[in-house]
């Protein structure tokens, strides 16, 4: 008889949480329909259950490629007995059924964290949202169980792995995803309790609230992920850019649209209670778009940089999503009544209509890149052809939408509510949009004829200007009525509003953005030069001479190295070295880019083509004006969601009140039953 | 009654802009995608529209002049057989994509002219064991864009 070996435990952790999750939809809705709480708590217990067999399954996977135990297949196609620690731990996410486990990872940590929350809250929903979750949980453990086997034996070891495919060897393989994958999954979270208000007709606020931070955390990933996605793009595939609307860049960019979308309305539902029927729309989308990037990242049905293959598994993703949409719309369809609110648009010049501007901008942001991503499926469906669109279209048309947003996002923030008057639409605005204008007027005296450009740097400057006296405005107001110093006043004003400073500061990194997007878009250059030992060839006010070629061999990988001194007005400031690499075992090139950095600007130099008989080199060499600034932008974003995620103390005060009563109120219930 | 209308026809303006957009976008910048099989009957047909066509380097048929970055190949079709298969000329001018070689499954973007494929870029793909029969069909392009 057969050995039985630690990873056929990992099948059998899968195969439970399968049956456990199974039992957990069924409990749980069973008991709340009957108001059985027994069955409730039975079908929470079997979550958490759920929980720890699949993490259970991560650790023996980590396991089995920590010791190369290269008879399982997994561990064998994508690591190898000397690729370095860090890699082998990133190959648990390097193949097809490693990422389904650590989607079923998240999304079960989430779960159980949703769980402790709310162990005393929300008796109402709680049942369904544990049903929805474990709905979730169900279909990626039947891919797993049954079409995908995380951990199958190969009848014998071989002597060697794969190994991780050598593009993939780098330090944003170990972020990149697990931050993407974190965005991805926890859209499921407020999309479960939406499910779960609509089955028990709570459309108050009480889900958006109880699942503010699930979202805004969610976006906080999506954000990352996607900055992450362009960085790696950029430093490693050495084309120059950071963005080519891949699918899979498109399938991680549009929950991202929506997530937007949807922090932005929900205000607008807690502040004047409309909107509800857009909400609840915005966050099923939102899901539906995460498991339609899913699917296309897996079926190889758009082909891309990133597609895992074809590997059969499409059509289940097609059809869990056709599934869990139609439930999810016949659902609001059948809640209708119940999502109708009292109040109407009363003004285009109002907070209300900037929003909803900023809304259908960013959903037809989203349009456009879902059609131009299954425009090939569609048009061979209708045509019998495959059409493909390519960056251009997508540019084109988001371009302007874009620079609409970028301007919104300096109107939204300050424009009165229900409606602004002339007069408070001159005090707020007249400043800010002089400058705007006048920044572009600068930069056309200065040479600047580009008209996506003069609008994209006025429009920054525009939105800049309405922070800074948004911060000064609120600061001088404590100076003169607390009589705090300037410094003082601006920390307590923050303290004291993390909603609004912290939005500000996320608005900020999105104007950074956009800087580094116009100008590294606009204004880039590009030179190829083949060049001689000693020979130098320019770039934008820069001089690039080729001083030697180097090489490295080891038995993993053999390197070749051009020393490139970089010049600017006949003097040395600094050495790039760009490298031709070849990794031995899957006998694959790849091709390390050197980039020189600056605020004002990047120099990207790529060892192009050797030619061994001649001694010549080609060089291909970008001259990318702020990209810098995107990066920076994005950082800036990231501080700023740490700051609106962070209670204040008021907050927290206010949360453990409620949370006091809730308790109490529970705990009264449980002792007349 | 008048609020809503205004809202209404506003949201239809937004609507109506993206939409003329999205159609001059689609009929300035797109392009056929093709296999080699798909394309070889009809290619007369294609002539000088922006294409893409996925095939495989003709073994032997690589012709590369480094000093000029000058690329003539035969692009293919699919078959795991060493036969001579219908081909066409490529002519690509340009840095060598890293995992150009005989034999690997490239996607070729340019326009027929005069019996030859002017390419504008050539896009390579990862020969992967795992990946190895069912690739070909789908004609990747390679996690590393090149050309």
């Amino acid at each position: 008889m057969d050995r039985i070996h630690l990873s056929d435990l990992g099948t059998f952790a899968l195969q439970l949480a399968w049956c456990l999750a199974l039992y957990s939809i069924v409990a749980c809705v069973y008991g709340a329909r009957g108001a059985k709480g027994e069955f409730v708590a039975s079908g929470r217990r079997a979550a958490l259950a759920v929980f720890g067999c699949v993490a259970a399954a991560v650790a023996i996977m980590l396991h089995a490629l920590i010791t190369r135990d290269l008879q399982v297949e997994y561990v064998a196609s994508y690591s190898s007995s000397t690729l370095p620690l860090q890699y082998t731990v990133a190959a648990l996410w390097g193949g097809m059924a490693g990422s389904l486990l650590l989607w079923l990872f998240i999304l079960n940590l989430s779960s159980t964290i949703v769980h402790v929350q709310n162990r005393d809250r929300h008796r109402l929903l709680m049942p369904y949202v544990t049903a929805t979750l474990m709905t979730i949980s169900l279909f990626f453990l039947s891919l797993l169980v049954f079409v995908v086997p995380a951990f199958r034996r190969l009848p014998f070891a071989p002597s060697e792995g794969s190994d991780l495919n050598p593009l993939l060897q780098n330090y944003w393989m170990m972020i990149h995803p697990p931050s993407l994958y974190a965005g991805y999954v926890t859209v499921s979270v407020p999309f479960a309790f939406c499910i779960a208000a609509l089955v028990t007709g709570q459309l108050g606020d009480a889900w958006i609230r109880s699942t503010r931070r699930w979202t805004l955390f969610a976006w906080f990933f999506l954000t990352l992920g996607n900055v992450f996605g362009g960085a790696w793009a950029y430093e490693v595939l050495g084309w120059g850019g950071y963005w080519a609307w891949d699918p899979v860049e498109n399938a991680a960019f549009m929950p991202w649209l929506v997530m937007t979308a949807f922090l932005h309305s929900v205000m607008i539902q807690e502040k004047k209670d409309m909107l509800k029927v857009w909400n609840v729309s915005l966050i099923i989308l939102a899901f539906a778009l995460t498991i339609f990037g899913t699917f296309l990242t897996r079926s190889g049905v758009i082909s891309s940089v990133h597609s895992f293959t074809q590997s059969g598994l499409g059509p289940f993703f097609l059809w869990f999503l056709a599934g869990a949409l139609a439930v999810a719309v016949g659902l609001v369809i059948w809640r209708l009544p119940l999502l109708r609110s009292q109040n109407q648009l009363e003004s285009f010049f109002s907070r209300e209509a900037a929003f909803l501007f900023n809304n259908l901008i960013l959903l037809g942001i989203c349009f456009t890149v879902f059609w131009g991503t299954i425009f090939p499926v569609i048009s061979e469906w209708v045509r019998g052809v495959k059409i493909t669109v390519g960056p251009p279209f997508f540019n084109r048309v988001n371009a302007p939408l874009g620079l609409s947003l970028l301007f919104l996002t300096g109107i939204g923030p300050i424009i009165a509510w229900r409606r602004a008057t002339p007069r408070n639409l001159q005090r707020n605005f007249a400043g800010p949009l002089a400058f705007g204008f006048a920044s572009g007027l600068a930069l056309f005296a200065l040479g600047m004829r580009q008209l996506a450009g003069l609008v994209s740097f006025s429009l920054c400057s525009f939105v800049t200007a309405t922070i800074a006296f948004e911060f000064y405005r609120g600061t001088r107001a404590r100076q003169t009525l607390v009589g705090e110093s300037a410094v003082t006043a601006l920390a307590h004003l923050v303290s004291k509003n993390h909603r609004r400073y912290g939005g500000y500061v996320i608005h900020l990194g999105i104007v950074l953005v956009f800087l580094g997007i116009t100008g590294s878009s606009l204004f880039k250059e590009e030179v190829q030069a083949t060049v001689a030992e000693g020979q130098a060839f320019s770039i934008g006010r820069y001089q690039l001479r080729f001083d030697r070629l180097t090489k490295e061999d080891s038995p993993h990988l053999s390197i070749t190295r051009a020393e490139v001194t970089v010049l600017r007005a006949g003097q040395s400031i600094g050495v790039l070295r760009p490298e031709k690499r070849f990794y031995k075992r899957p006998g694959q090139p790849t091709t390390e880019v050197a980039i020189r950095k600056t605020l004002r600007e990047d120099l990207y130099l790529v060892l192009g083509a050797l030619d061994a008989s001649s001694g010549l080199v080609t060089f291909q060499t970008f001259l990318n004006p702020l990209v810098s600034w995107l990066w920076i932008g994005g950082a800036v974003m990231m501080i700023g969601t740490a700051v609106v995620m962070t209670p204040t103390p008021a907050e927290r005060y206010v949360r453990a009140a409620v949370q006091a009563r809730e308790t109490s109120a529970a705990l009264s219930r449980a002792e007349e039953s | 009654m008048n609020r809503n209308l205004r809202f209404v026809i506003g949201s239809m303006v937004i609507v109506a802009t993206i939409g003329y957009l999205m159609y001059t976008g689609i009929r300035e910048t797109s392009a056929y995608y093709l296999t080699i099989q798909e394309f070889l009957p009809k290619k007369d047909q294609y002539g000088n529209m922006p294409l893409r066509v996925a095939g495989r380097v003709q073994p032997g048929s690589i012709d590369y002049d480094a000093k000029s970055l000058h690329l003539r190949f035969h692009l293919a079709a699919f078959s795991d057989a060493n036969r001579q298969e219908p081909s066409v000329p490529v002519s690509f001018t340009g840095i060598l994509p890293d995992m150009f070689a005989d034999g690997r499954d490239v996607i070729v973007e340019g326009r027929y002219t005069s019996g030859m494929l002017e390419a504008s870029q050539v896009l390579t793909s990862c020969p992967s064991k795992y990946e190895a029969k069912t690739a070909a069909e789908a004609g990747q392009p390679a996690p590393g864009r090149q050309g």
